[in-house]
């Protein structure tokens, strides 16, 4: 064997060195297509495939800021919507709260009524007299509460029924007459037969913020109540010849603690809510506000209200005027109360005895009737929200009248529900809300008694 | 509330006129087939109307039968693969669509100088556009605007033309799709002022206050095998070789079937794309050549890296998209659909038209099968891009 002869190499072999000059050489060339390709990468050319690569650059860009907008978006409505809810939960807390305190304010109310009518010293009664104010203070402000947390929770619907604009505004008036002519001013009221369409009550709120505010801004002078006749609606104008507003300040006064700078005495106590209120009454209601005022000249405020059709007339008869003293029409009179909350029964028996009714108060219906047996009833004064479980005041209510048939129902409630409301009023009954005013009280009373006379 | 949408609630929802009717017809002699269509659509507040036609129509006479039928209102549209009708997929008919003017300003105008479309005329173009749309309907300002484009599939110059079209419509969202012929590969046109040209492209530019969203699906994934472009002639759209061998053998061998076996229904089956950041864009094959080479429907460059894909099921994707459209929309009063006809070519062999048909009907869909797609100044390949319109107003 000749060593230094290389070996044969066998086909196989050179087969695949071929195959593997050829794989070669193809890489080679994919190689130099790709480098040419990464080389010329990144060149404005106006080849087509480059315009393609381009357009999907710029996509790709806007795709990334429209999806990091996006983000930033959906980011700021998770933060609006945790705001919202941490807000309505306030919102229902202040409600609940407010709620919540009316009820032993409603009994100290009571008490101190009550006692009013006791024969006292006469320190004892000034002090008796001081601790009703105070408490009718805070009564007042709660009620404010309560009502820009019930606006704002949109828990409060509105009632809206025709009625004579005289309904209201003669009661105000006369109201008012008598707050203006204390502090000097002289109240011109000029009274209108037209009908309205509205919720008297919330209407009622904002005149008599009007009211309130004409008085309380106006040193000396005259303050105005009276109607316009407009195409569009009734509008229902107070003036006054007191201080005015200047142009700066009249979107600010129907923000939330907003007063304007007026020395705030004992009597004149607010929390700045009341344009806030009348403000968003009037957006629920959907009467138009207006506001005219020249500074040291006076303002007029006015809120206007749609015509009601007078054929569909509300029968029940207004409200007597409230004033003057009250004839003694109520002693005798057999009062049932059913509350289930005895500190409530206890002061409605002492205000009531007071004005020389003879009462019988029980927590409930069973209770009453073990106590009352066959015999009747001048008037019932019931709560709408008893004990759980129980039938509620308008079941009790109905059970009662069953037996007494045409027995006068006053329903009692703090539920603002303008439903139960209109449910009370069709069975009949009248229905006053919590926290109870005895003068009110008194005079429902009164009428039925007077009825049935 | 605004008195304007007040206006839109009301066309939507309580005249009798919806504020776009779609109709189609299946005659085949053009006059018969331009009259039928206007009978269906015609309203007096028909202010724009846009059809797509099969390429088996003799043009020269479907042209000023059209314009005869609906008497001097605007009309834009191109011929087709392929139609998409109220019913679903169909072949050798027209559909049309018919806007509300009171729900829809709508201004078009033809470019017939592809070549020649710069920047300048490009800017010039979107200006006149937009004061067009500002003038045929004052009252939609506010709404939003968006573009259709229709482009003469075989001229070989989507790409310039949308990447200038693009940079000048700036935010105003973009689609459409290319002209088709029915998979002859010979003429293909678009139609404006009466008539179709070729060498040309359409577009529509739309403004409305009903909500839109301009989408783009496909069902394609990305597989391993890569193709490098290693010698292409970019004028024609050709690939030579593909990793330095024949294109038409390389991409045989890929697919495992001889050259003579390759045809539209395996590059339907057998895309490839180009990937660019995470998106893979399918670069579609057109056909083999004799002589070795493979054409595209879109541009190629040496040099440029194809990856394999393999199709997932596109009934599941479209029924996907679809859905995912209503729910952000709500009920369409439109989808506007240019879907790509090698899509159809892979419904037809797997049998699945008459479910993908069922599908696009009960959606609203209505469009034609094209021989690629636009979106965003971007021109793609096997994908169903659009437009859906909801039929309540944004606030």
């Amino acid at each position: 064997m000749d060593l230094f002869q290389p070996p044969e190499l066998p086909d196989e072999w050179h087969e695949r060195e071929r195959v593997l000059q050829e794989e070669n050489a193809r890489l080679r060339r994919i190689c130099a297509s790709l480098i040419e390709r990464v080389e010329s990468g990144g060149v404005a050319s106006g080849a087509p495939y480059a315009s393609f690569e381009h357009s999907v650059l710029l996509a790709e860009q806007v795709r990334e800021r429209t999806d990091a907008l996006q983000q930033a978006l959906t980011e700021l409505h998770r933060a609006k919507a945790e705001a919202e809810a941490a807000n309505l939960s306030k919102t229902k807390f202040l409600a609940a709260v407010s709620h919540d305190l009316l009820q032993p304010l409603n009994a100290a109310r009571l008490f101190a009524s009550a006692l009013d009518e006791h024969a006292l010293p006469d320190d004892s009664r000034r002090l008796v007299g001081n601790i009703g104010r105070s408490l009718k203070g805070v009564e007042a402000l709660l009620g404010t509460l309560v009502d820009i947390s019930r606006l704002d929770a949109g828990v409060l619907t509105p009632d809206i029924a025709p009625f004579p604009v005289t309904q209201l505004l003669d009661v105000l008036a006369e109201e008012y007459r008598q707050m203006a002519a204390a502090r000097g001013l002289e109240l011109r009221y000029v009274p209108c037969d037209a009908v309205v369409e509205s919720d008297l009550a919330l209407l009622a709120r904002v005149v008599r913020n009007f009211l309130a505010n004409a008085i309380r801004y106006t040193p000396q002078g005259r303050i105005l109540l009276g109607c316009r006749h407009r195409a569009d609606g009734l509008e229902i104008v107070v003036g006054d010849t007191g201080l005015g507003i200047a142009e700066a300040q009249r979107e600010a006064i129907f923000l939330e603690f907003r007063r304007l700078g007026v020395e705030s005495s004992d009597q004149d106590r607010g929390l700045g809510l009341g344009l806030a209120i009348v403000d968003r009454i009037s957006g629920m209601l959907g009467h138009p506000l207006r506001l005219v005022s020249q500074p040291g000249k006076g303002s007029l405020f006015s809120v206007r209200v749609p015509y009601g059709p007078p054929q569909e007339l509300a029968t029940r008869a207004s409200l007597p005027i409230v004033g003057g003293q009250a004839p003694d029409s109520l002693s005798g009179a057999m009062v049932w109360v059913i509350d289930n909350d005895p500190a409530i029964c206890e002061g409605m028996a002492a205000l009531l005895g007071g004005w020389g009714c003879r009462v019988v108060t029980a927590a409930s219906l069973a209770q009453l009737e073990a106590l009352v047996g066959d015999d009747s009833a001048d008037v019932l004064l019931v709560d709408y929200h008893l004990e759980e479980d129980e039938p509620d005041g308008l079941a009790v209510a109905a059970r009662l009248r069953r037996r007494h048939p045409g027995l006068p129902v006053v329903l009692i409630t703090a539920n603002h529900d303008a439903a139960l409301k209109a449910r009370a009023r069709r069975l009949g009954h009248e229905c006053l809300l919590k926290p109870l005013k005895p003068l009110r009280l008194k005079m429902i009373l009164m009428q039925y008694l007077a009825g049935q006379a | 509330m605004d008195l304007l949408d007040a206006d839109v609630t009301e066309t939507v929802h309580h005249c009798g006129v919806p504020p776009v009717i779609t109709a189609y017809s299946t005659l085949r002699e053009p006059g018969e087939a331009a009259r039928e269509l206007a009978r269906q659509l015609r309203h007096a507040e028909l202010g724009f109307v846009l059809f797509f036609c099969s390429a088996e129509y003799s043009l020269e006479r479907l042209g000023p039968a059209m314009n005869a039928a609906f008497e001097g209102t605007p009309i834009s549209g191109c011929t087709t693969a392929g139609e998409i009708t109220p019913s679903g997929y169909c072949r050798g008919c027209i559909v049309a669509i018919g806007f509300d003017r009171r729900v829809f300003a709508v201004a078009h105008t033809l470019i017939d100088d592809l070549e020649g479309f710069g920047l300048l005329q490009a800017q010039r173009l979107t200006g006149e556009l937009l004061e067009a749309c500002r003038h045929a309907s004052p009252t939609l300002e506010g709404g939003q605007h968006f573009v259709l484009t229709l482009l003469d599939g075989l001229s070989s110059s989507e790409e310039q033309v949308l990447a200038t079209l693009d940079t000048a419509l700036g935010s105003i969202p973009s689609f459409g799709g290319s002209a088709g012929d029915d998979n002859r590969l010979a003429h293909t046109h678009v139609y404006s002022d009466g008539r179709f040209h070729s060498e040309a492209a359409v577009v529509v530019l739309i403004q409305t206050r009903l909500p839109f969203e301009v989408f783009t699906t496909h069902h394609l994934r990305p597989r391993q095998e890569k193709l490098v472009v290693t010698r292409a002639d970019c004028q024609r759209r050709r690939v030579l070789e593909l990793n330095a061998a024949p294109a038409a053998e390389e991409y045989a061998r890929l697919v495992g079937l001889p050259v003579t076996a390759l045809e539209p229904a395996i590059f339907a089956s057998h895309p490839l794309a180009v990937r660019i950041g995470e998106q893979h864009y399918v670069r579609s094959i057109q056909g083999a050549n004799d002589d070795g080479s493979l054409s595209f429907y879109c541009a190629v460059e040496n040099g440029i890296v194809l990856t394999a894909m393999q199709p997932a099921p596109l009934l599941d994707d479209l029924q996907l998209t679809l859905q995912g459209l209503r729910e952000r929309l709500g009920e369409p009063v439109l989808i506007l659909g240019c879907d790509c006809f090698l899509r159809r070519l892979e419904l037809e062999a797997l049998g699945q038209v008459d479910e993908a048909s069922r599908l696009l009907g009960v959606a609203g869909v209505v469009g034609f099968n094209t021989y690629g797609e636009q979106h965003h100044g971007m021109h793609i390949n096997q994908t169903l891009t659009g437009v859906a319109i909801g039929s309540v107003p944004t606030a």
